[in-house]
């Protein structure tokens, strides 16, 4: 299972920044990997050329055994017209209630579920979001930003749920936490800008199961090694 | 309590009429021209249930062409949005006749609908209709990209529900078209009925102006005015309803 990126070239149409120059890749799944890198350099770009979601690039994205691949990002919303629970049920293929009622349980979105998406906090919206896709068919999934103004204690439990309950799929992980990267992520791709060759680098994370605690080492070695990275 | 919009033109009214007065005895002019206020007020007194049924009769015309163009625009727009030709089509049509003045093409409606309630009804519809179309069309075809994105991406997104997100996302906007266009329609109605109806409260103003009877013309405009600013307050605390309905976020208004 991989995404292979073939001289992919890209510059924003109404400016002449160049945002890839001609790099090559390969992401290799399943797993929990991050994109990462300073603001501007082209993880989201990136993200929605693998999903399929932009065009004007040049160069190639193929995958193997990958033909569904949903990117998901921290401002999408929920219609208001009816509480979430009954938006998550119109969505969710039967065969995923048991899922869903476990996601909602975990993801402390049971006693909303009446509730209306513009009355929950950033970190339910943020979640109620990230629910209706976990319940869908995918081989990939990109998490942009997805997690963002989730508490510590919950956005660790969501990772771990979702590492041990889709190990066969590839995740995509977009953050600036550099602490939850190196910590939950198995590899992290750091993006670099187009004048710097490779464009992208791979540091090895630490890929938290939830079995042990990290060693505070081997995480500032991580993001040390990110940091130099980007 | 009055409502403010109704304080409004009681102000707009009363500084009419003080401009009109102080012009007349400002440059004498003669009660045939502009006739004083005690004239106004007994002309007022005498005349005004009768004008009054002449411009509930109007607006009863303007309310039903308003009605009838808001549900013609929408039909349009939704049709004019299922293809991308069609959809150009329309709008293109809608923006180039739209800049055609409807009233110039009025007397030909009243030689072929005669006088009756047909002719005014089309002029209002038509007068109303155009605006109306090119904000539909607007609104319906402006992806609300943050909410459709999750459809899209899982092929759930049809066309009957990315109209609903629309047009809920844009309900506050759509209010205030409506509103809006509500005195467009009033304005189309009298018009109509100045140049060629035998019915409605512009009729009226037309013989009273042929009578050059000014006193007559201020009574029929000052119940214009209470009954369009009913009607326009009316639409305004449905608009506020439906905002007020339960998931109909702030955010939509913005």
């Amino acid at each position: 299972m991989h995404i292979d990126l073939e001289k992919l070239s890209f510059g924003h149409a109404d400016s002449d920044t160049r945002v890839f120059e001609e790099f090559s890749h390969r992401i290799e799944g399943p797993g929990f990997n991050a994109l990462f890198g300073p603001s501007g350099v082209g993880k989201t770009t990136l993200a929605r050329i693998i999903a399929g979601e932009m065009n004007g690039f040049s160069g190639k994205v193929a995958s193997s055994g990958l033909s569904r691949i949903l990117y998901t990002y921290n401002l999408e919303r929920l219609p208001d017209w009816s509480g979430i629970g009954e938006h998550f049920k119109a969505v969710t293929p039967t065969s995923q209630t048991g899922f869903l009622n476990e996601l909602t349980r975990i993801f402390g979105l049971d006693p909303y579920l009446e509730s209306r998406y513009a009355q929950l906090s950033l970190g339910q919206q943020n979640r109620a979001n990230l629910t209706r896709y976990l319940v869908q068919d995918f081989d990939v999934l990109i998490m942009d930003e997805s997690l963002a103004n989730v508490d510590e204690g919950t956005k660790k439990d969501i990772i771990l749920l979702v590492k041990k309950r889709f190990p066969d799929r590839l995740f995509l992980y977009i953050s600036h936490n550099v602490v939850e990267v190196s910590r939950y992520c198995k590899n992290i791709l750091v993006v670099r800008r187009p004048d710097k060759s490779p464009q992208i680098l791979t540091v090895s994370g630490f890929d938290d199961m939830g079995e042990q605690e990290p060693e505070r080492e081997t995480l500032e070695r991580i993001m040390l090694e990110m940091m130099n990275a980007s | 309590m009055l409502h403010k919009r109704i304080y409004q033109f009681l102000i707009v009214y009363a500084v009419g009429l003080s401009v009109l007065f102080l012009v007349k005895y400002g440059l004498n002019l003669s009660d045939y021209v502009i006739p004083p206020p005690k004239e106004v007020w007994i002309t007022g007194q005498k005349y005004w249930l009768e004008y009054l049924r002449e411009v509930l009769d109007t607006l009863s015309v303007a309310v039903f062409g308003h009605i009838l163009s808001i549900l013609l625009a929408a039909v349009v727009a939704v049709i004019g949005r299922l293809t991308n030709w069609v959809g150009s089509f329309i709008k293109m049509g809608a923006y180039n006749i739209q800049s055609y003045p409807i009233v110039a093409v009025a007397p030909i409606i009243f030689i072929l609908f005669g006088d009756g309630i047909a002719a005014r009804l089309l002029i209002t519809v038509m007068i109303c209709y155009f605006p109306l179309l090119l904000s539909f069309i607007g609104i319906f075809s402006e992806p609300v990209y943050h909410i459709e994105h999750f459809y899209t991406a899982t092929h759930r997104l049809t066309w009957g529900l990315s109209l609903r997100i629309r047009v809920f996302e844009n309900i506050a906007k759509l209010v205030t078209v409506i509103s809006g266009s509500a005195t467009v329609a009033m304005v189309g109605t009298i018009v109509a009925e100045f140049i060629a109806a035998d019915d409605g409260i512009g009729y009226r103003i037309r013989i009273a102006l042929y009578q050059s009877d000014l006193s007559k013309i201020l009574t029929a405009l000052f119940l214009i005015g209470i009954c369009t600013s009913l009607y326009l307050l009316s639409l305004e605390y449905i608009g506020l309803r439906i905002r007020k309905r339960p998931g109909i976020s702030a955010g939509s208004f913005s």
